[in-house]
């Protein structure tokens, strides 16, 4: 593109500030010990990103820009992950978002990792035009060679939720989490999250299959051991049975999948959750969540419903249901009850924050002005703005001014 | 000490990004990455006082304002920002705003503990 005397002031000045910071801190990378490839790496992310973000316009040459799409081009084919030693072909994607990997998966992860997203949607976009993917998540993650990331772009409504598994060579999954501060840790399960992973997907279409409820039988007995540490629960009785698991939602399902961990203990856990379900009581905790997954592992499908709100007390296996109706009505009233309890709670509380902010932003980018103020006036309701020294981000791109003036109405 | 205003900038953001990686790599230690930012943050409002001259106007509606430990935060709706060159429309923006006399040390102890709490000043 061809770059005219009024060319935007902005690629310039950031390439003026990446210089002096590098410059400056060269020093301190020295005192630290640390290797001056590390500081032109830094400075290689650094640059980058900020290409990847597409606010800035201009960041590069075109010749640059033309090496850029040449180092895709190749990301694409070659599943490795690139050293980031080298300069300009290292353009592989330096990805700052976490990309999503199709699945029937819930956002497990914690709020931040939405925040995080929404801030630079744009990416997505981007990633998914060019169709970065092995090489691009692997070389941002810096992870050990034979592992492939795999990903795909969720696409729901509004909300970006996003999870990154990257499969290893070996078929273990392993979660990358988002923090806050934008790092990237890797939670590696343990190796009985990749059989309850292969579990899922027959899961979805059905739900409990008649075998299952066998396995159930048995649980009754240990329904002793279990009241020291679940109160409340010491008078109740399930028969075998009676046992009814509910709707194999695919999102409990798979809350229960990821919790899982550890051996044994997985009887009482399905004792354990029918007895809560049967009071409708809190969720249970993670423990439970695990030993419920444990049970599933060694059988056919067979899903556990952890409570959580609007579960209905459907029955996964129809079979034992029919037969056992009216046994089972009392429980189910009792369930319905009490789930609709927490259903209500939810609501209720969630309207306790006033977010319209939230609702409104119909934009993927926030558009946001940091600056400094000289003056701000104010008329009745007539405000006037003197500010100074700003960057301001608008519908993507990056903009800045040394003086704006603005007025509004309040 | 400088304003740390610019570290939720697309520039300082994906400072914070790469720095970040170089830590999950152990290539730099966390004490490293701040000298890095606060090195940033006088790189950053030097510039910005000394190598940019171009001035910009805007109006919109205020939807609301605020006022907190001499910080302004503001959000705009249906606003226009003009600028000789050109014209940019939003639905809605944000204006985050320190005191440009002189940078107060409530300012930056705002922003910092922001940082820290993912709190809403920016």
């Amino acid at each position: 593109m061809a770059s005219s005397a009024n060319s935007n002031p902005v690629p310039k000045l950031y390439r003026s500030v990446i210089e002096d910071v590098i410059n400056e801190v060269r020093e301190l990378f020295l005192d630290e010990g640390v290797d001056e490839q590390v500081l032109m790496e830094l400075k290689t992310l650094w640059e980058n990103k900020l290409m990847q973000s597409k606010a800035v316009e201009g960041f590069h040459t075109e010749e640059q820009a033309a090496l850029q799409a040449a180092a895709q081009q190749q990301a694409q084919q070659s599943q490795q992950v690139t050293q980031q030693t080298q300069s300009q072909q290292v353009l592989l994607p330096q990805q700052q978002q976490v990309t999503n990997w199709q699945s029937t998966r819930p956002n497990v992860t914690s709020a931040p990792q939405q925040q995080v997203i929404v801030q630079d949607p744009k990416i997505l976009q981007h990633m998914s035009a060019t169709g970065m993917s092995a090489a691009a998540t692997a070389a941002t993650l810096a992870l050990p060679t034979g592992v492939s990331p795999y990903q795909q772009l969720i696409t729901s409504q509004g909300n970006v939720s996003q999870n990154v598994y990257l499969k290893t060579a070996d078929g273990q999954i392993l979660q990358v989490v988002r923090a806050a501060n934008g790092a990237q840790y890797i939670i590696q399960p343990q190796q009985q999250m990749v059989l309850q992973q292969q579990v899922l997907p027959q899961m979805q279409p059905g739900g409990v299959q008649a075998p299952v409820i066998q396995q159930v039988r048995p649980i009754t007995q240990v329904l002793t051991p279990l009241q020291g540490g679940l109160p409340q629960q010491t008078g109740v009785i399930i028969q075998p049975q009676q046992i009814v698991l509910t709707g194999n939602k695919v999102q409990q399902n798979t809350q229960v999948m990821q919790m899982a961990g550890q051996a044994g203990q997985m009887q009482q856990v399905q004792q354990v959750q029918q007895v809560q379900q049967a009071q409708g009581g809190a969720a249970p905790g993670a423990p439970q969540q695990q030993q419920a997954q444990q049970m599933t592992q060694p059988q056919p499908p067979m899903m556990l419903q952890v409570d959580g709100a609007g579960d209905t007390s459907s029955d996964e296996d129809e079979e034992e249901e029919e037969e056992e109706y009216d046994e089972d009505e009392d429980e189910d009233k009792d369930k319905d009850g009490g789930e609709d309890g927490q259903v209500e709670e939810e609501p209720l509380n969630s309207e306790d924050d006033v977010s319209d902010e939230e609702d409104q932003e119909l934009f993927d980018t926030e558009n946001v002005v940091v600056c400094q103020y000289d003056k701000i006036h104010r008329s009745k309701n007539k405000w006037k703005f003197h500010l100074k020294d700003g960057i301001m981000n608008l519908n993507g791109r990056d903009y800045v001014f040394s003086k704006a003036v603005g007025d509004a109405e309040w | 000490m400088a304003y740390q205003l610019y570290r939720n900038t697309t520039l300082g953001n994906s400072l914070q990004e790469s720095l970040d990686e170089l830590i999950q790599t152990q290539q730099i230690t966390p004490q490293l990455a701040l000298q890095v930012l606060l090195q940033f943050d006088k790189a950053i409002n030097t510039a910005l006082a000394n190598r940019v001259r171009n001035r910009v106007n805007f109006k919109g509606s205020l939807n609301t304002y605020r006022f907190c430990d001499n910080v302004w935060t503001f959000v705009l709706n249906d606003v226009e920002f003009r600028e000789v060159t050109d014209l940019v429309k939003v639905d809605k923006v944000k204006i985050v705003a320190c005191d440009g006399k002189r940078a107060s040390y409530t300012c930056v102890m705002i922003l910092l503990f922001d940082q820290l709490l993912d709190t809403p000043h920016l």
